[in-house]
């Protein structure tokens, strides 16, 4: 059962063509790894979807409903929760009043409680001003914000990035745990190694253009690919 | 196009039609109102408004505060001829000018440190502060509450021709020659490489500073003219009316100002006096109509609301739009010969290294010296160090987060290293700011196109060579904007390089991205610079318009160093010379593009291991 | 040398008008930091409050009935202006916003001077509040008190809206990233609709409150904007907090230097404006940006 179909999108910045006929699909329950160097198209892709741009053409359909035309706010109502790259936390919001806008449009939010259970360092942080946490800990409140939304879809967009090798440990395994409760994710990662980790299937993008579509193994077993789009 | 002639009245047509009406129109007003003065205070506005229409019009300031500067002019000048210190009117209008313009100064030092809405909240703060001084402290000089009566016109006594300027057509004729006058001064402003800068200013300020020119100096600067526009019409009204009134220096002075502009058409030059035209008319008018009565100035206020919504160019703005829609063939200007000799356009394009002491101990273009810069507690650039030598192409690259952009934001001068040392041909320019960086010969080309939209290609590139060849400030208001033939030729060099001759004369926002990517890269080269940041020029393009800019990447390497930041491995492996890696802010690697492909350290940084657990 | 007595009064003085000021100047923060607006029409919607509580107490013995039509009169006026022309102007430069909204202020001070003159108002005090209270060193009058009274609960109430409700949350995590809300779920446009609304009211209430104390005239509100201005510029754009101290500050100030030399007490805070633009250009509490 697919959950997300993408079918050759092409999206601009302002006339800039960024994306050349991308399509892919996420099924339901699946991890999906998004590949590719800077600036090949990785985070417009997920921004595509979450309706932070719209595509000039190409149909998106999310469930089965045509979403390329609707605003961010009503696709992240669908249940189709994006987790930005620049994590952008509320600095001037406590840690728990972060939580609580992410929860005041869903319908059934996970509890709080629950919350605290998967990152217990933000039970300890609930009351401090969103400014003052760590880059670990930032990561971990912009994940917290999208699970208490109960969404169908997480776009993780370079979540380990900048982070200590230990918090990115501790976050893989809070992933881990997701992807086993059968959460379905996409996720754009640098860090290939950590991504491949998680994922069933890939996709790579090089300037704008699918050039790789397959399982994880595949991938693993062409080092041509992995070193042309990947590496130097 | 009709050659030099036809060239040179087309410079001096709106001079010409408006010296006719000056001459012509006030006995429109003698013969069906009964009186040219309401000509003559459409024109004082008219004064007051050349002046504000160069700093709201031309380079987006609006400032709701210039009663305070038209006060200013108008109170010193009635003050010293009624007290009897000045017997001279001229002199007296003089120091009223100057007055006003030493308080804009003060006023603008302050004021021009915010842009936008906090410009308008200072300026209209300003305006009344002045108003309150005029009416309290200063009192026993300005007449306080009651201004100043009894203020004389000045007169012309040569040999024994005694012309004084006193009575209605007198009045008429004094304000009329001066508006004649500055609407001629505001024109040569306008043509100006002054006034270039000065749109440019309104349409992408950090661009314009980026390109050499000291946006700070020249928002000043324009300031400063508005001001002496002001306190000459503030002058002039005393004078007029015989009466200086405190209401100048008031909001309703400067908010009429502001809305007689925008009526009229703000970048217009006589959009305020059409405004004004307009404004003083309706209120005449309006007023006799027994059913609006008193309800004119609710009126005029629905009129300019529905003129703000519906026609934000004003009156004339809109007779203009419409003028040019109709067929206006792009004028090719002054000096457009293209070099065709291939020798002479490279020389043009060659590194201009002027400026630079050429006897300076520098083999090095660009030294970075172990440089550091830290946002918050995170290191984002941490003990970098660089050496080029003339001449090379070196590139950067690094996974994300690796610190390039800021890196290469450091080197551009656009912000202050924390620590270490950027030495450019031997000078230290760690602490410079863009304005100088340019000037220095370092110029950058930004990953998002940084352009004026609203300007031709050939205006855009002229912004460009202007900074390099005038310096940070030169205040050339006599001379036309193409009026350097080194830079006309630099420009055609340069749109010829580009491959943008054909579409040279089109306004820029018109034109596809491909055309726009090249001028963002023609405004970095326009200065001729030694040193070249190019932070990622394939962004965004087609295959084939990739080729076309590593070509112009590889001819233009003659003499110059560029660096180069860039995501196309390909591209980065086939020009560059020599690679840096950066890793979470430090150097990783250094070399050949050979040492860098096989080096295991990178490839880890990159793919974050081959294997996974 | 002021005596205690006079320095005391006048530093009441302070408190009163800055208290009414921070009130006045939330509004006009809260509407710039959320929307981006800078709402020229913000005196005279001062203004219209100060005219509905003439309208109101010539026929009604009741303060409360003054409130409560100067907040709906406001309210309706707030949303009709958001809804029939600012809304149109989200996209456009702030210069065009500011001058449709300083085109507005101008229609509504001219629509009341049609309808009631240029002549000053009187409006009276209410019962509860004519006379004089004594304060131990010195004596005051009652309404002014109660003027400090009534703003400090409108204030605490204000901020109770934007610290402790949903609404308040959204309005709060909008000004700093409106895209960011989007993205959780909410759609951030229909709430500051409701911003400016509240932002209106606030002026219209202060206005109410005020109409017994000095002269209601069709252009009261146009110092009352400049101060604004000023408080806005030493408090920090978009800041609440900013608002309620630059307020009380600029208020202080007034009150104070007239102790001096009343001639110089409008000169004496533009001053500190000067000094605050100088030294610390993003005022007491503003954040950096909204240039």
């Amino acid at each position: 059962m697919s959950m997300i179909e993408i079918e050759r999108i092409n999206t601009y910045y302002g006339d800039s063509h960024v994306l050349f006929d991308i399509s892919m699909v996420v099924h339901e329950c699946e991890v999906v790894a998004l590949l590719g160097r800077n600036g090949a198209g990785k985070s417009t892709t997920l921004k595509t979807l979450a309706g932070v741009l719209h595509p000039r053409s190409g149909t998106i359909r999310f469930e089965g409903q045509s979403i390329e035309l609707l605003p961010s706010h009503k696709i992240a109502g669908l249940g189709l929760q994006l987790v930005p790259e620049e994590r952008r936390i509320f600095g001037g919001l406590t840690v728990e009043e972060n939580l609580d806008l992410a929860a005041l449009s869903a319908p059934a939010p996970l509890p709080l409680a629950d919350i605290f259970a998967i990152f217990p360092r933000l039970r300890e942080r609930r009351g401090s001003y969103g400014r003052s946490l760590s880059g670990g800990e930032q990561q971990m409140l912009t994940i917290a914000r999208a699970l208490i939304r109960r969404p169908r879809l997480i776009l993780l967009d370079e979540p380990f990035e900048g982070l200590a090798v230990i918090i990115v440990q501790n976050l893989l395994e809070v992933c881990r745990q997701l992807v086993a409760q059968g959460q379905t994710i996409v996720i754009v990662e640098q860090n290939v190694r950590a991504a491949l980790g998680l994922a069933s299937r890939a996709y790579v993008l090089n300037n704008g253009h699918v050039v790789f579509e397959g399982t994880t193994e595949a991938l693993q077993a062409s080092p041509d690919v992995m070193n042309r789009y990947l590496g130097v | 196009m009709g050659g030099s002639h036809g060239r040179r009245l087309k410079r001096w047509l709106p001079e010409l039609s408006l010296a006719i009406a000056l001459v012509i129109l006030p006995f429109g007003f003698d013969t069906w109102l009964g009186s040219v003065d309401l000509f003559t205070r459409i024109l004082i506005w008219g004064i007051f408004g050349l002046g504000f229409d160069l700093l709201f019009g031309r380079t987006g300031l609006l400032s709701f505060g210039q009663g305070a500067f038209y006060g200013t002019g108008g109170f010193v000048t009635a003050y010293l001829v009624t007290s009897g210190r000045m017997d001279n009117v001229w002199l007296a209008l003089a120091a009223g000018v100057a007055a006003a313009a030493l308080f804009s100064v003060f006023v603008g030092l302050l004021a021009l440190r915010r842009v936008g809405i906090y410009f308008a909240m200072i300026t209209l703060a300003f305006g009344e502060l002045s108003y309150f001084l005029e009416n309290s402290p200063l009192s026993q000089w300005t007449g306080g509450e009651n201004g100043l009566p009894g203020v004389p016109a000045p007169s012309i006594r040569i040999g024994g021709f005694d012309y004084s300027f006193a009575g209605s057509w007198p009045s008429y004729q004094l304000v009329a020659g001066f508006y004649f006058l500055g609407f001629v001064f505001a024109r040569f402003v306008v043509l100006s490489p002054v006034g270039s800068v000065l749109t440019a200013i309104q349409q992408n300020p950090q661009r314009t500073a980026a390109l050499g020119h000291d946006v700070g100096a020249y928002k000043l600067t324009v300031f400063v003219l508005a001001a002496v526009f002001a306190g000459c019409g503030g002058a002039l009204l005393g004078i007029f009316q015989s009466y200086m009134p405190p209401d100048a220096f008031g909001l309703d002075t400067s908010g009429q100002l502001v809305i007689q502009t925008v009526i009229g058409g703000a970048g217009t030059l006589i959009g305020p006096a059409v405004g004004a035209a307009i404004w003083l008319t309706l209120r005449d008018l309006l007023q006799q109509v027994p059913a609006i009565g008193d309800l004119w100035k609710f009126i005029l206020g629905l009129v300019f609301v529905l003129l703000v919504t519906f026609m934000p160019n004003g009156v004339v703005g809109k007779i203009i739009l419409v003028w040019f829609r109709f067929g206006r063939r792009p004028q090719a200007a002054i000096g457009t010969e293209r070099p065709r000799d291939v020798t002479a356009r490279e020389a043009l394009l060659a590194p201009l290294l002027m400026g630079i002491a050429p006897n300076l101990p520098a083999r090095l273009a660009l030294d970075v010296r172990d440089i550091s810069k830290a946002y918050g507690g995170i290191q984002a650039v941490d003990g970098v160090s660089l050496a080029l030598p003339e001449g090379r192409l070196h590139a950067i690259i690094g996974p994300n987060g690796a610190g390039k952009s800021t890196f290469l934001r450091l080197l551009a001068c656009e912000e202050t290293p924390d620590s270490g040392e950027i030495l450019l041909h031997g000078i230290d320019v760690a602490a410079a700011d863009v304005t100088a960086a340019y000037q220095y010969g370092l110029a950058k080309s930004y990953q998002i196109n940084q352009l004026f939209p609203q300007l031709t290609m050939r205006q855009n590139l002229r912004i460009g060579a202007l900074g390099r060849h005038r310096g940070r400030l030169r205040l050339d208001i006599f001379r036309p904007a193409d009026g350097f033939a080194k830079v006309e030729h630099i420009v055609a060099a340069l749109l010829e390089e580009l491959g943008l001759t054909e579409c040279a004369d089109l306004v820029v926002s018109t034109l596809p991205y491909g055309e726009k990517r090249r001028l963002e890269l023609g405004l970095a080269l326009a200065s001729q610079p030694s040193v070249l940041l190019l932070d990622e020029p394939l962004a965004g393009l087609s295959p084939v318009e990739r080729e076309g800019v590593k070509q112009l990447i590889r001819n233009l390497r003659k003499g110059r160093t560029i660096i180069l930041v860039e995501h196309d491995m390909d591209a980065v492996f086939e020009l560059a010379e020599r690679i840096t890696v950066l890793h979470e802010g430090r150097k990783l690697a250094e070399g050949t593009p050979n040492e860098i492909s096989g080096d295991p350290l990178v490839k880890q940084a990159y793919l974050g291991g081959m294997t996974v657990p | 040398m002021p005596t205690l007595p006079q320095f005391l009064s006048q530093a009441f003085n302070g408190i009163a008008l800055g208290s009414l000021l921070a009130l006045i100047a939330s509004g006009l923060s809260i509407i710039l930091g959320t929307l981006g607006v800078l709402n020229f029409a913000h005196g005279a919607m001062f203004m219209l409050g100060a005219y509905t509580a003439f309208v109101v107490l010539g026929h009604w013995d009741s303060f409360a009935i003054a409130l409560a039509l100067g907040a709906l009169v406001l309210v309706l006026v707030g949303f009709a202006t958001e809804r029939g022309l600012i809304r149109f102007y989200y996209s456009r430069p702030k210069e065009d916003q500011i001058l449709v909204t300083f085109g507005l202020g101008i229609m509504m001070v001219e629509a009341v001077r049609y309808v009631f003159g240029s002549l000053s108002q009187p409006v009276p005090l209410p019962s509860w509040g004519q006379g004089i209270v004594n304060l131990g060193f010195f004596i005051y009058p009652l309404y002014r008190v109660e003027v400090i009274g009534i703003v400090a609960v409108l204030l605490f109430t204000f901020y109770l809206l934007l610290y402790r409700t949903r609404i308040g949350l959204v309005v709060r995590a909008g000004i700093e990233d409106p895209l960011m809300v989007e993205l959780l779920g909410t759609h951030v446009r229909r709430v500051f609709m409701v911003v400016f609304t509240i932002g209106a009211m606030a002026a219209g209430i202060a206005g109410v409150i005020y109409a017994p104390l000095a002269a209601v005239i069709p252009n009261m509100g146009e110092p009352f904007l400049v101060q604004c201005f000023v408080v806005v510029v030493i408090g920090g754009l978009g800041s609440f907090p900013g608002a309620v101290v630059g307020g009380i500050v600029v208020g202080e100030i007034l009150s104070l230097t007239t102790l001096f030399d009343p001639a110089y007490s409008q000169a004496a805070i533009y001053a500190v404006m000067a000094l605050v633009l100088i030294v610390r250009p993003r005022g007491l509490f503003g954040t950096m940006g909204r240039a």
